[in-house]
Order: structure tokens, then sequence, then C-alpha cells
């Protein structure tokens, strides 16, 4: 196995968050299912619970045609609304991708903080459902936290100038961080792709106009294609940018390849016989393992499982695949999410059919996160309560003096729900 | 013991080959030589022995001897001297100590084994004395190494307790001549407060006990610091050495197997045998890349140590790092990271009890 391999195996990207298209499908539908049982049960819940808080939640949301809950009908038993299907998620999140690269444009941040979010994004909403969390305020929490993974603090007040919400990123950090699994480093294939391009200079006969040209086109293609689609879910970095190069200039991605892949076995070779000998073409193509790496001379087989012919093909079979998945988000596509057309014809029923079925007690981030506050602040409440009757009661069978010396705080909350109390309030 | 007393020394040993005898010669010394542990006198000894190897001169005894051989006898009775000498030669072959065996009953098996061999050494026939010298070689021949290691640790361990008691010594005799400082300090402080306070009398100032007690509360103060820091120190490190020095082992039965861990571990492998050899490609000299060039001439970035190989190495290590892995192969199958662990981790994510409980 190849060290190279080996070393990107280790990393939380191949472990947790790399999946075969199927996983990744029979995940997005299991979430939805999810999704929908949850929120069908909140609906009835709160329905049957706070028949008022309809009003509240339509003066939170951003939307003013939103009707977060489902309107009880004349029996009080309220209607379940049509929920997301798994593709309409899917079709939602790619278009808030593409608003989160726009909102990206507009901080100016560099590519690794934009993709970083745009990756943190996927990730939150392939185990979460868009009809849970509000996507138009996660983007802005993944732009805020993609920032900080890749080194650099913006001020909230930047964000606040710029989007005109604060709270709201604030709330949601802790959420997507943990919808990420806390898992914050992301491996981009923007320096693999300057590797590529030294690896490509250093062989001398390709002409520098050719490469800078590729080279910019496969940044452009970077910046965009895969971030548009699930790449990153199914490839490793470095193929991402040798399908990105593929796309730029396909001649220079495959002499790459050829050139990287050059091992051929010799053809006296006996398969029990370690190659003690220097391999002739390993010498002359500057591309053989590093000399004083430890291990020595491999055998001809360990040199064909890293750089044989076999491997190559099934390398170049991959990068395809990976090539015709981001030929379908290239750059130009840009226009298509953007285009007003499109996004009446195809973005706003979806999105219409959203703002009916999503989840009456998350869509708030802020609200959220007031009351888990609140929710914690009970548990310590009631605890806080218990330890003070035990003191109240020490205190009646000491005479009283006890109490004096508990802490203000304590009392104050002991006072404020004095008739709540079942030892009734203090002496 | 037995023998009575005799203040005149009549009764004394006489060289048996000049006849002389304490008696005559007040200064005789008798030596003997541990070939045959025949006394004679030194005068004998240097007289048949300095011209080099000979006969022993007691009648019927035909070994040869030298003069390097002789010296003085530390016990009266040579029978006991020759036994030391042997049961000092078979613990120097057999020393093992109890902590090398798993059982004291090995333990004790084997101390039985070895005063048996050392008493046929000592008073046994001569066909078993021959079959003891025997063993006790092969032994010797077959666990040298053992042997030196043990011996070595003993040495250590010697060394060690040597170190210690010396170490507490100094410690001891640094402890007196501070005491022996300090009291001189009291005493001219005394001297000097009890100045200050006919000063201060005289002029009026009635603060007399206050600079007393400082200098009291100062010097215990110091003697709590003092003491302390010296004595711990050897003898920690007399406990650690002889810890470190308990490795052996030898194939006498109920041995310990202890666990030799330290020798040949090398250093600590923080990245766990990693390779970061690279395998698909080479570093070659003078990697460049033009958006390198700019920071090339960059005060701040050179100055700083920037390494451009380094970030070239890096730069191609992404370049090819992960390109032989197949995520749809490999999530499939192997792993243990298959479909039902996908939908676990979407469970998880979704489940509300565990996200209100953060």
């Amino acid at each position: 196995m190849a060290s190279e391999d080996a070393r990107y195996r280790e990393t939380s990207q191949f472990e947790a968050w790399s999946f075969s298209p199927a996983q990744l499908a029979a995940m997005r539908e299991k979430t939805n299912v999810l999704a929908r049982q949850r929120i069908a049960e909140r609906m009835l819940a709160s329905a049957s619970n706070l028949p008022t808080s309809n009003n509240t939640s339509k003066a939170n949301t951003p939307d003013p045609s939103g009707n977060g809950t489902p309107n009880p009908n004349e029996n009080g038993a309220p209607t379940l609304p049509d929920f997301l299907k798994s593709e309409e998620e899917a079709l939602l999140v790619s278009f808030y991708v593409s608003e989160l690269l726009r909102a990206a444009d507009h901080l100016g941040v560099p590519d690794e903080v934009r993709a970083t979010a745009t990756v943190f994004f996927r990730r939150f909403f392939l185990t979460n459902s868009i009809m849970t969390y509000p996507p138009q305020e996660m983007i802005l929490v993944a732009l805020f936290v993609g920032s900080k993974a890749e080194g650099r603090f913006p001020r909230i007040i930047e964000f606040q100038q710029k989007f005109n919400t604060k709270q709201d990123i604030l709330a949601g950090e802790f959420l997507l961080c943990q919808g990420n699994r806390f898992n914050f480093e992301v491996r981009h294939p923007f320096r693999a792709l300057m590797g590529a391009m030294m690896e490509l200079r250093s062989y001398g006969d390709i002409d520098e106009q050719r490469i800078i040209a590729a080279e910019k086109r496969a940044h452009e293609i970077l910046l965009f294609s895969p971030l548009m689609t699930d790449a990153y879910f199914h490839y490793t970095p470095s193929q991402i940018m040798f399908a990105a190069l593929s796309l730029a200039d396909r001649g220079l991605a495959e002499r790459l390849i050829q050139e990287t892949f050059h091992f051929v076995p010799p053809t006296t070779n006996n398969d029990n016989t370690p190659a003690q000998t220097p391999l002739p073409g390993s010498e002359n193509s500057g591309l053989a393992r590093k000399d004083g790496g430890g291990k020595g001379q491999m055998t001809n087989d360990e040199r064909a499982a890293i750089i044989g012919t076999g491997i190559r093909d099934k390398v170049m079979g991959t990068i395809e695949a990976c090539r015709t998945m981001l030929s379908n988000e290239l750059p130009e596509r840009k226009s298509h999410w953007t285009s007003e057309s499109i996004f009446k014809s195809q973005i706003r029923p979806v999105r219409k059919k959203l703002t009916k079925c999503r989840d009456p007690d998350r869509w708030n981030l802020s609200e959220l996160q007031r009351q888990r506050r609140e929710q914690g602040l009970r548990r310590d409440d009631s605890e806080e309560r218990a330890a003070a009757s035990k003191g109240s009661k020490d205190a009646a069978l000491f005479g009283g003096d006890l109490a004096a010396g508990a802490p203000e705080k304590k009392r104050r909350k002991v006072d404020g729900n004095g008739q709540e109390d079942p030892f009734g309030g203090p002496l | 013991m037995a023998r009575p007393l005799d203040p005149l020394g009549f009764e004394d040993e006489m060289c048996p080959v000049c006849k002389s005898r304490k008696y005559l010669n007040p200064d005789i010394v008798f030596v003997f030589n541990p070939e045959c542990y025949h006394s004679m006198c030194l005068n004998c000894a240097n007289r048949l022995f300095n011209d080099g190897p000979n006969q022993c001169p007691h009648a019927g005894c035909n070994k040869t001897l030298r003069r390097k051989g002789f010296r003085s006898a530390f016990f009266g009775d040579l029978s006991v001297e020759r036994e030391v000498d042997i049961r000092r030669r078979v613990a120097a072959v057999f020393n093992q100590k109890e902590d090398d065996f798993e059982t004291l009953q090995d333990y004790n098996n084997y101390l039985q084994m070895v005063e048996d061999l050392a008493f046929e050494l000592v008073n046994g026939s001569d066909e078993k004395r021959r079959q003891a010298e025997a063993q006790l070689a092969a032994w010797e021949a077959e666990h040298r190494q053992d042997i030196e290691r043990n011996k070595k640790a003993g040495r250590e361990a010697d060394e060690m307790s040597r170190k210690r008691l010396a170490a507490e010594r100094d410690a001891a005799r640094q402890r007196r001549i501070e005491a022996i400082k300090e009291a001189e300090e009291e005493k001219r402080e005394r001297v000097r407060s009890r100045e200050m306070e006919l000063d201060n009398l005289a002029k009026g100032i009635t603060t007399a006990a206050e600079p007393a007690t400082k200098v009291q509360l100062k010097r215990r103060g110091q003697r709590g610091g003092i003491t302390e820091p010296a004595a711990p120190n050897p003898a920690a490190a007399a406990v650690a050495g002889m810890g470190a020095s308990e490795v052996e082992r030898l194939s006498i039965r109920g041995l310990k197997e202890k666990p030799k861990a330290p020798a040949p571990q090398g250093p600590y492998d923080p990245f766990g045998g990693m390779d970061f050899a690279p395998s698909r490609y080479k570093l070659h000299v003078g990697l460049a890349h033009p958006l390198m060039e700019k920071y090339r001439l960059d005060r701040q970035h050179v100055a700083g140590g920037y390494s451009f190989d380094d970030f070239a190495a890096r730069a191609l290590y992404e370049a090819f790092a992960g390109l032989g892995v197949f995520v749809e192969d490999e999530k499939e199958v192997g792993n243990g990271n298959g479909l039902s662990q996908a939908g676990e981790m979407v469970a998880a994510a979704d489940d509300p009890d565990r996200m209100d409980l953060d």
C-alpha cells in the first residue's frame, strides 16, 4: 500500500465522511424519513398544546409568506402538510450551496474557507434534514465556522454588517459542529493542484503557457464543480484534482498519470524473487520511491501494486467517473443557479412546499437556543430547589439561623417559585 | 576452639618446611596456597617459589605451586578458609536472587541444590568432588552471560548504596554546618537587636518588640527551606537503579519470565510506524510554482525560516495522496463502515433527546 494512501486513510474525511453513492442515497433517504416522523410528531404536539403558537412562529420566520405550523381545522385536529421528498431536499441543498458560494464571493473569503464552508454545509444536511433546520441561516453559520476551521477568525460584526444577522449565526455554531461530528479538517484539492503543476513543470518539455492555462481553468473548476456536487463524499482530493485537470487539459492529466504509474514488471519476472537490482525504469523516470525511505527495496509485486499499470487503469477509471460528475456542474452553470427563470420554475415551488412542512420547534435557531438554555436552567433550578428545600428543613431543625447563611441567589429563586415549592416558603 | 589455651605458643603452628615456630621467631607469618591449602612460613614460600613454579614441599603433595598464589589466612583453621573460598566461588556462579523466582518454594529448591553442590565440593569424596566441579564448570560456561549480568547488577546495587550512604553523610554534614551557621547568626542577631533596643530606648522610641519577632520568624523560615532538597535525590535514584537492574533469566525451574522491555526498542515513534517516504513520486530539487516565487524575495517569509521545500513536499503529497483510495469499493465492503453504520449515523444525528441534552 502506498504510504500516501495510508496517510490519507487516517483522515476523518475518509474515516467518517466518505461514502459510496448507494450509502449516500440511503443516508439521505433515512434522514428524510426520520425528519418526517419527528416533524409530524412535533406539529401534532404543538397544535394540540399551544394553538396560539401560530402567531409567534410567524413573527419569527424570515419569509413573510411562511406559515410555520399547520392550520388546525375546525375540529382542532391539524392536517399534516406535504413533506419534501429526498430528491427535492437534494435539489434545495444544491441551490443553497450555490447561495453559499455567492455569499462567500460577497464576503471575499479565500478559496479554502469557501470550500470548507461548503463541505460543512453539505455534511450538516446529510444527517439533518433541510426541513428541520433553516438552510438560509446555516449558510452563514457554515461560512463563519468554516473561516475559523481554516485559521481565519472573522469578527461576527463583519457578518452582521454584510448579512444583517448575528444572533442566528452564533446560535447555530454549535449545532453545525455537532452535525459535522466535530471533524473540522477538510482536505482540499487546491494545494494538490499546485503540486501537480510543480510535477508537470519538472518534466521540462511542456509549454509553460499550456500549464498556466490549464491551472487557471482547473482552479476555476475546483472552486465550483466539486462543491456543487457530491464529489467530496465520493472521491479523494487528489482524484478530484486530477478530474478537474482532465477537464481543463486532458492531455496533461493523462501525461501525469502515465508518468506516475509507469511501472512495468520485467518480462523475466519470477513471482517469488524480489527485485534486488534497481529496475531500469525506476532510475530514469525519477518517479520511483525516494531513496533512504526506510524499508529499502520493494518487491516487484509491491511496486506493481503502487505504481503498476493495473492500478493505473483503476485510477483512470475513478478519475473518469469523477470527471463525469464534475462536468455536470461546470463553472458555466453558475448562471443556471442564479437565473430568475430557473429559480421561478424549479426552486420556488419546492421552497413554498418547504415553508409549509418545516419543523416548528427548530426552524428558528435563536429561539431554539433560548429554549435549550431555559431547559438547562430549569434543570439546574430544580436541583437547586431541592438543595434549598433541604436547607430550609435543616433551618427548621436548628432554629432558623442556617437559612441566613444560604447564598442570596438561592433564596431569591426559592422566593420566586414559592407557591410551587412543596415545602413552602422559607422560614 | 577445642585447642587448650597456650600463652607461650608452644602448641603454635610450626612451619613444616623449616620447622621454625612462633616462639622462636615472633615475626613469623604463615601463608598457604589455595591449590592445596598446605601452609608454610613466608620465608620458605619466598625461598622455594621465587624462582618460579615449584612442587609443594609437603610430603605426598605433588601440586605445582606459584609464588603468586600464596596468601595469608583469614581464619586460623585452613579447612574453614578452604570452605569459604569454595563457597565464594559457588556463590559467584549461582548468583540468582529471590526476586528472580516465581515462588518461594522454587527459590528454596534452588538454594538446596546450590548447597548440595557446595557441600560436595567441600566435604565430598574425590569422585563426588570431581563430579560437582564438572557441574559447576558446565553451568558457568552455559550461563556466562546471565552470571555476568547478575554480577554487574550486584556491583551496581553496591555502588548505589555506597553513593546513597555518601550522600546521606554529606547531607548530614551540610545540616550540621547550617545549624552552626544559624546559631551564630542568631547570636549575632540577638546582639544586634539588643543594641537596637538600647538605642531606641536612648532615643525614646518604644517599638522594641517588633524587630525581635521578625528575626525569629525569618530564621524559622530558613530552617524549613534548607534541609529538604539534598537528601531525597540519591535515595530515589538508588531505588530506581535497583528496579532497573533486575533483569535476568535462567533456566532454573520456577524462574520468573520477566518481560524484557527496554533494550532494542529504539526511539518512540509518535506516528505509530507510518511511513512518510513518498512511494508514488519523488521530490526533485527545485520544484517551483509561480505563486511561490514572489515569496522567495519576501523578507517576512524568508526571515521567519519559511521552507519552500516543505511547501513543495506538502503540495506534492496532497497531489498524490489518496489517488489509490477507491472510496466506493472500500466503503461498501471493507472497513466495517457499511450501509448500516451510515444509517446509525443519521439516526444518531436525528435523535432529538441526544441533541437536547448537549
